[in-house]
């Protein structure tokens, strides 16, 4: 059996090497990546079927919880380990050719840390150790969005720093002040302890819990950062920040919620806050005139519609919810590649300075129509059996105020789609384009833009395959005390 | 002044978040902001410390025969501390760097001057 | 406007915290966990700083992160300073021979305090981190002392990988012996001597050396900048 550690361990080793192979190596740098996220797809791949059955508990240093650190690699970890590793490799290939300016091997390791820290959150069991992996992922976001040295990434780099580093001081207070009441550090430990004390004096904590991981994940009045950053960063970083970086603060936020706290009485207000985001993030999408902005926006409504459906709290509502992120992480990720190539053969990231494309550059052009097509939830794409399950685990609830956030949630798909067709009008049913510098992407964009394509057809006409592995998922979340059970065995 | 006597460090502690938060929500200049989030930091590590905290407790080191382990701190919120404290650096420099390309770019760091990305 | 309203947030963050810590008493006994360590750690570990044994053994995988943000700090800052072109310095009065003279004799010694705290981290206060930042101190007096000598930063670069990779490699020789990632496989030794604790000081060497070369490659950087 392929020990998990190896996850986390792969990716980071790597990031130590890079540096060190500036000395005579430096072609070959960029191939790392591809290679180490490759690795990690086949690892967390070939543990998803054992995983399933039962968790892996993987002690760190041969002690026992509370005492030592764990990792707990049950279906939700390894659901979010193969979506990390998946996107992540398909961005490395696409960022072959496309990353060619600034310091390019150190955008190599920085890369390579953000998704170290992305896996190291998912998979572990011990609080103060996942405090630690979120921050290794905000600085290394941080470092990302301003490494080209641009104005524009500069000023949402410094912005993004200011908001997230203050989040992390409130998560940290918050880690402190459990620790104080508790005496221990691991969540199963926690989540065991936790019914032994009042709920006035856990909602201080929980509270900054929450205005903390919702800085990283852009929970509406927190999201101030994110069209910034998102849209200043080179497409292969706003793709993996987007898709990537932004659902780990969900995945954060849900473990403290539901495992830790098991407080299912705030899913209501949950609910709401995803409801929020999500019109927020639409209505301030459809505004827009740069696509990049634009699909940062997006991104935010579509966090929302997560959130919102966390908020459910059935079984089929969280199910829903993560078949809902990978959604994302694959769409989103596809949308800005295409864009991205789009961006550089135009020069300008004005939607109207893309008219015309639909000539010059068909496949790109036929793949961001996919991918737009599956955000806004049309068959045969991925889009809609996520959103279909949403809708279906809403109504299951049977109850008026649900349909009256329901409809709100629909509202929001018509705006989504709304904008999706004025761009989609743009590249194909707009002016001509004369110039001869927008040609087709080149090959090395193309297969991870041919591969997202193929992902999203295939899971969408056959959603079953991710059944089972959504299905334990959620059972993980809801199944407190299966996990206390698990991990203190 | 039983509550001061029992509750002097975390007032101590949460005043220095206090002050750190109160510089962020009001300061503009890039400069003061990172001061504050510093101070917040600080205030942060002083509130683990005083988790582990008991009194007339000596340090959890065994470094001569005869030390008593009942009198000992809480070694834990120290190891912590040393990670966090790692990580304010860390954050502190990016920050920094981050600054002094921002003025590079603008020739200021006033924060309501430096408005080209719209909020 | 903005005042009132930033001090109205405390206040209710204010009374937030005070129902919250109310329950929390002060310099009270220790906890499980904590108890566990003190009495534990010795026969555990081989280390009599029970800190530096909970540091680098039972939450050994933390400090590997945390010597990763380091890793990412001196990344990311190289990352956003690399591109900054015409590093035109300004005009320098050479420092006076005393100066001079003073740091350059200063500077050994201040390595040597540096090693000597990082070697000794499982037995006195202090270990990789406290011995890393002074050594980047002593770096820090030669930048201030004699502004005209520079150190490559190349050299840093490569300690600061190699560190890292040694880190990792004894974790994975940990599991290889024992089954678990940064086992502590090598014998214990007998406590309160400097050939004791197993793993823990060859990782304390690893960081210290990592510490020192990634804060003194960050202190070349910025004072390159100004």
């Amino acid at each position: 059996m392929v020990n998990p550690i190896l996850l986390i361990i792969a990716p980071l080793s790597a990031a130590f090497i890079i540096p060190l192979m500036g000395y005579g190596l430096k072609r070959i740098v960029k191939f790392i990546p591809p290679l180490v996220m490759g690795f990690n797809l086949v690892v967390s791949l070939s543990l998803a079927p054992k995983v399933i059955k039962n968790p892996i508990i993987v002690f760190l240093g041969g002690f026992p919880p509370p005492f030592g650190i764990n990792l707990y690699v049950g279906p939700l970890g390894i659901l979010f380990s193969c979506v990390i590793s998946l996107v992540g490799f398909i961005v490395s290939i696409y960022a072959l050719n496309y990353i060619k300016q600034g310091a390019e091997q150190k955008y190599h390791a920085l890369y390579l840390l953000l998704l170290t820290g992305a896996t190291g959150i998912v998979l572990t069991g011990d609080i103060f150790n996942l405090f630690v992996f979120y921050e290794i992922l905000c600085i290394s976001s941080y470092a990302l969005v301003g490494y080209t040295g641009e104005k524009a990434g500069i000023e949402s780099a410094s912005k993004y720093l200011i908001q997230g580093s203050l989040g992390s001081s409130l998560i940290l207070i918050a880690i402190a002040l459990l620790y104080g009441k508790f005496g221990t550090l691991n969540m199963a430990d926690m989540a065991s302890r936790i019914d032994s004390v009042h709920t006035m004096e856990l909602f201080f904590p929980l509270v900054l819990f929450i205005t903390g991981m919702g800085v990283e994940s852009a929970i509406f009045p927190l999201n101030a950062w994110l069209p910034d950053a998102h849209s200043s960063a080179p497409s292969t970083i706003s793709a993996i920040l987007s898709g990537i970086a932004i659902k780990i603060g969900i995945y954060a936020l849900c473990r403290v919620i539901f495992t830790i706290f098991g407080a299912t009485d705030i899913l209501q207000f949950l609910m709401l806050l995803g409801l929020v985001t999500l019109l927020v993030g639409e209505f301030s999408a459809f505004s827009q005139d740069n696509i990049k902005r634009m699909l940062a926006y997006s991104s935010t409504g579509q966090i929302g519609l997560i959130v919102f459906a966390m908020g459910v709290g059935t079984q089929y509502g969280i199910s829903g919810g993560l078949f809902q992120f990978t959604t994302h992480a694959l769409s989103k990720s596809l949308l800005f590649l295409t864009t991205g190539y789009m961006i550089y053969r135009a020069g300008s990231m004005k939607i109207s300075a893309l008219e015309g494309m639909g000539k010059k550059m068909p496949l790109t052009s036929v793949a961001f129509t996919i991918g737009a097509f599956s955000l806004i939830g049309l068959p045969p794409f991925i889009g809609f059996p996520s959103k279909f399950m949403i809708v279906y685990s809403v109504l299951a609830r049977q109850s008026g105020l649900y349909i009256v956030f329901l409809a709100l949630v629909l509202a929001g798909t018509v705006i989504e789609g709304a904008y999706f067709f004025k761009v989609i009008q743009a590249i194909y049913f707009k002016g001509e384009r004369k110039d001869d510098r927008a040609k087709e992407a080149p090959l090395s964009a193309l297969i991870p833009v041919i591969i997202l394509v193929l992902l999203i057809i295939g899971i969408g006409i056959y959603p079953k395959v991710l059944t089972s592995i959504l299905d334990s998922s959620a059972a993980e979340l809801l199944d407190r005390i299966g996990y206390i059970k698990e991990a203190l065995k | 002044m039983d509550f001061l006597n029992n509750y002097i460090f975390y007032i101590g502690a949460f005043g220095l978040i206090f002050i750190g938060l109160y510089i962020l929500l009001t300061r503009k200049n890039l400069i003061k902001l990172i001061i504050g989030l510093s101070i917040v930091d600080t205030g942060v590590n002083l509130l683990i410390i005083c988790m582990g905290y008991l009194k007339n407790g000596t340090a959890p080191i065994f470094s001569r025969k005869g030390l008593n382990p009942e009198t000992m701190v809480d070694p834990t919120p120290q190891a912590l501390v040393l990670t966090s404290i790692v990580i304010g650096v860390a954050v502190l420099a990016m920050a920094l760097s981050l600054a002094i390309r921002l003025y590079q770019h603008y020739g200021t760091l006033d924060m309501r001057k430096i408005k080209e990305q719209k909020w | 406007m903005r005042k009132i309203f930033s001090l109205i947030i405390l206040i209710i963050l204010a009374l937030g915290v005070y129902i919250c810590i109310s329950e929390i008493p002060f310099g009270k006994p220790g906890t499980a966990v904590g108890n566990y360590y003190i009495e534990k750690g010795i026969e555990e570990t081989g280390a009599v700083n029970i800190v530096t044994s909970i540091v680098l053994n039972y939450r050994g995988f933390d400090t590997l992160g945390e010597v990763t943000i380091l890793f990412l700090a001196s990344l990311g800052l190289g990352a956003i300073l690399a591109t900054v072109q015409n590093k035109t310095r300004g005009v320098i009065t050479p420092p006076s021979l005393i100066l001079t003279t003073a740091c350059r004799f200063l500077f050994p010694f201040i390595l040597m305090f540096g090693a000597y705290i990082f070697l000794h981290g499982h037995l006195t206060p202090g270990g990789g981190f406290q011995g890393g930042a002074i050594i980047a101190s002593g770096f820090l007096l030669r930048y201030l002392g004699c502004p005209q000598k520079r150190i490559r930063q190349s050299s840093f670069v490569a300690i600061e990988s190699l560190g890292g990779i040694a880190f990792i490699i004894i974790g994975l020789l940990g599991f290889t012996a024992g089954g678990f990632f940064l086992f502590n496989f090598l014998p214990k030794g007998v406590a309160n001597t400097l050939l004791s604790a197993g793993i823990i000081p060859l990782i304390y060497i690893a960081i210290g050396l990592k510490v020192g070369a990634e804060m003194a490659g960050i202190i070349d950087t910025l004072i390159e900048e100004s």
